[in-house]
């Protein structure tokens, strides 16, 4: 056991020898999850998408338009110059500009001659969404007049309006009477969110400090290889020889050390989450810890197989760097695995990201506890067996 | 020159050598680049990679309403983004949101039809009320909110649809009520033809253009913006690699020996530094080669791109410098050059679009080669020139040149041989 102690020990001070190590440790990993939640939308702010609007008709139909974008959940209004609107545009820094073009008012929409313009974002998601909140907007103040149009149209068939005045009153009458129908509309469609219990809110800034803590807490685990290597490089690991200390004790201090320092990081990342981010880490902690203890496990267990193929430090940590952010993209850490083919979904059970990410979300966005983090944390346990095994019967001194 | 040339091929030779370095720097920028056309729906064809949402329709209405609204998550329109099964039971419906089988339930409940389409006799009722609004539930999978939130936008524009019917059956017939054109016998059949295909409506008072249509449509590659993204990340480790070899040669004695041939600290530098630049060069070169041929990328005006991948790799090589002089040991380059490619990752967007950075962070983004390089890749995706590219490019130049001014600073002050 002191032996165990007294090697995790020594590969503390060799990690941290370098002060860099402290980047890598917690600098890195709070900026990155500081700026990707950043770029995530908590549940309280508002979330919406910026849609800059040119209002150039400043008549009552474009205000219309303009309420109706306002209740929109999509987007956020924001009503600018052209010109100003247009620099953003040519920036790439707005998604997409409704344009509402001088003369857009009653007659026009009557003659069916009032068009509006949307400039998007090729291929730009927030551009799409901003289209479809626009559509809606425009469908309902249009629709107001489709409908009065038509209640002219159905009573001209059954008996000609005597003059043009007449038709007219008629017209005005009915969009008065659509519009009235229109705003007593009741809610047709209620949203109701699955799984997650009462007292956990939603907050999709959990997904994204989730990821960033598998992400950053991989990285360094499978940089064990790295360790492996150097001392395989500075001939330290010949001199364990000569000592009577057995393969599975070096291993095990080396492993256990990692998988210490890998837990007290966890535990930081999570307390950021908690207390700077306001996140719900802390409502299982035992599910929590068995979770994050298999996960240390199975990264730390991968490192150590990957030490026994790879024969430089340098070679090891840039492989450790290059592996932690394959498998942290395709497992789901970055981007949401919805977003994925379903195929690629089904091939990325192989990574023990996956299923980390899988238990994180099961306790952070679906309100789980141990009973339903234990298919993922049993998952994590395999891959730490199957790895440690061939670690264990592939390592050598020399 | 000569000397410059045979020392920047020197170290590009041994770039080549090491397998490790390799992998590092062309493969995981590209594996990385297919993980994010897979994301991005680029390999499948549509604007995200989302395709076959599971779905399941509770159909309890079994009316004219709510067949239509399953019509319509069956419809061909939908058949690659949906994948819609029929449910008879609303509970066994959550329990698959709740097992994380599906991304969203619709439950439909008795009566929706009729909520909004009188029923036979109610319009010649002079009773008549207006039904309870009976509601569509939307059963959510938190862990799938783009999917989820897809399902709700479906079923919202449904509703529209439907709203907009029933708002223009209802002006047309209380119109001609009040104008008595109605007789009363006939009032229940006239009903029934106006509220007819209410959930067909289509409103055109206003009309909607927009520039995805027509002579100015521009196709955007999503990977044109990916690609270049992950090389430019991995080019800051490149460039730290360079600046390692500087160090790693003053450690291994290789360096005090150049200096006692007629060669001048100068002439030494400038090989690294062109060493430096021809592994970037390489590097971005052969990520964008190997883009545009399995991945038919467009890259646009092949001129702007090479100029393009110049400045950027001059830009960054900038910084590798300044990392190297202010660094003592190649294994300090090692891990700064690592930290800053992962930080000018983040800033620069090559991990998220910088639309979604408050301004102050877009601000800062400018620091990076990321920034302005990606700027100027996503300029030539839509079909700019070589001529729309002098601010990305001027910048990057500019940012070269001050740091290695910076770094010669350091290095003098600190000199170049000594450790």
């Amino acid at each position: 056991m002191k032996k165990i102690f007294a090697i995790a020990w020594k590969d503390a001070i060799i990690r941290f020898a370098s002060k860099s190590e402290w980047l890598f440790f917690i600098i890195l990993p709070l900026t990155f999850t500081f700026l990707v939640s950043g770029g995530t939308p908590s549940g309280d702010e508002d979330n919406r998408i910026r849609l800059l609007v040119v209002d150039e008709s400043q008549t009552a139909i474009s205000q219309q338009v303009l309420s109706e974008l306002e209740n929109s959940a999509a987007v956020r209004a924001e009503v600018v110059s052209r010109e100003e609107a247009e620099g953003q545009f040519d920036d790439r820094r707005a998604s997409a500009v409704f344009i509402i073009p001088a003369g857009i008012d009653i007659e026009s929409l009557q003659n069916a001659s009032a068009e509006v313009e949307l400039l998007q974002q090729p291929n730009n998601l927030n551009a799409s969404i901003a289209e479809r909140a626009v559509l809606t907007a425009i469908r309902r103040v249009s629709s107001s007049f489709s409908a009065a149009q038509n209640a002219v149209n159905v009573r001209e068939v059954k008996q000609p309006f005597a003059s043009e005045a007449e038709k007219q009153t008629y017209f005005e009458n009915s969009l008065e009477m659509a519009q009235s129908i229109q705003e007593d509309a009741p809610e047709r469609v209620t949203v109701v969110e699955g799984t997650t219990p009462d007292q956990v809110d939603y907050d999709p800034r959990a997904n994204s400090s989730a990821g960033q803590l598998i992400t950053w807490v991989f990285i360094p685990l499978f940089g064990i290889s790295a360790l492996f290597a150097y001392e395989r490089q500075q001939g330290t690991l010949r001199r364990l020889l000569t000592t009577p200390s057995r393969k599975a004790t070096f291993l095990l201090g080396t492993i256990s050390g990692q998988v210490a320092l890998a837990l007290i990081q966890m535990f930081l990342l999570i307390g950021f989450g908690v207390l700077v981010m306001k996140l719900n880490w802390g409502r299982e902690p035992l599910a929590l810890s068995v979770l994050l203890f298999a996960s240390a496990l199975a990264a730390a267990a991968f490192g150590t197989t990957m030490g026994t193929f790879i024969k430089t430090e340098g070679q090891a940590s840039g492989l450790s760097i290059m592996f932690g952010m394959i498998f942290a993209m395709l497992g789901g850490c970055w981007y949401p695995l919805e977003l994925f083919p379903s195929a690629i979904q089904s091939a990325v059970r192989v990574l023990p990201t996956t299923w980390a990410m899988e238990g994180m979300l099961d306790l952070g966005l679906r309100g789980g506890g141990l009973m339903d983090i234990l298919p993922e944390a049993g998952v994590l346990l395999v891959f730490a067996a199957v790895f440690f095994s061939v670690g264990v019967m592939r390592f050598r001194y020399e | 020159m000569k000397k410059l040339f045979l020392i920047g091929l020197k170290d590009l030779k041994l770039m080549f050598r090491d397998r490790a370095a390799l992998t590092f720097m062309l493969l995981a920028p590209f594996l990385l680049t297919i993980g994010m056309g897979f994301v991005t729906g680029r390999f499948s064809g549509g604007s995200t990679g989302l395709s076959d949402i599971p779905v399941v329709i509770v159909n309890l209405d079994n009316n004219q309403l709510g067949d239509a609204l399953v019509d319509v998550f069956n419809s061909e329109e939908l058949a690659d983004l949906m994948e819609p099964t029929a449910s008879t039971d609303p509970e066994a419906a959550r329990q698959l949101i709740e097992s994380n089988e599906a991304s969203a339930a619709i439950i439909i409940p008795k009566g929706f039809t009729e909520s909004i389409i009188p029923s036979e006799g109610a319009m010649s009722n002079p009773n008549y009320t207006e039904p309870e609004a009976v509601q569509i539930e939307v059963y959510t999978n938190p862990s799938s909110p783009t999917s989820a939130g897809i399902v709700k936008a479906v079923v919202d524009e449904f509703i529209s649809r439907v709203e907009e019917g029933r708002t223009s059956g209802m002006t047309s017939f209380v119109g001609l009520m009040q104008s008595g054109l109605v007789d009363p016998q006939n009032a229940e059949s006239e009903a029934q033809d106006l509220f007819q295909n209410v959930d067909q409506t289509e409103s055109s008072a206003i009309a909607l253009r927009t520039d995805k249509e027509g002579p100015d449509a521009v196709e955007f590659d999503l990977l044109a913006y990916f690609a270049p993204g992950m090389a430019l990340l991995f080019l800051m480790y490149t460039v730290s690699y360079g600046g390692r070899s500087i160090l790693a040669e003053r450690a291994g004695g290789t360096l005090p020996r150049l200096m006692i041939s007629p060669t001048q600290v100068v002439q030494v530098l400038g090989g690294k530094v062109l060493g430096i630049f021809f592994m970037g060069t390489a590097q971005v070169g052969i990520l964008i080669l190997a883009s545009a041929i399995l991945f038919q990328v467009k890259w646009g005006d092949p001129l702007g791109i090479a100029a393009l991948i110049l400045a950027a790799v001059f830009g960054a090589a900038g910084w590798g410098m300044v990392i190297t002089s202010l660094a003592r040991t190649p294994a300090q380059v090692g891990s700064t050059g690592t930290a800053f490619m992962l930080i000018f990752g983040i800033l620069g967007g090559s991990f998220i679009s910088l639309e979604q950075f408050p301004p102050f962070m877009q601000t800062i983004s400018k620091i990076t080669p990321n920034a302005w390089g990606l700027d100027g890749f996503t300029t030539l995706a839509l079909g700019g020139t070589l001529k729309n590219l002098t601010e990305p490019i001027t910048a990057l130049l500019i940012m070269g040149m001050f740091l290695f001014g910076v770094a010669v600073l350091i290095f003098n002050r600190n000199g170049l041989v000594q450790q």
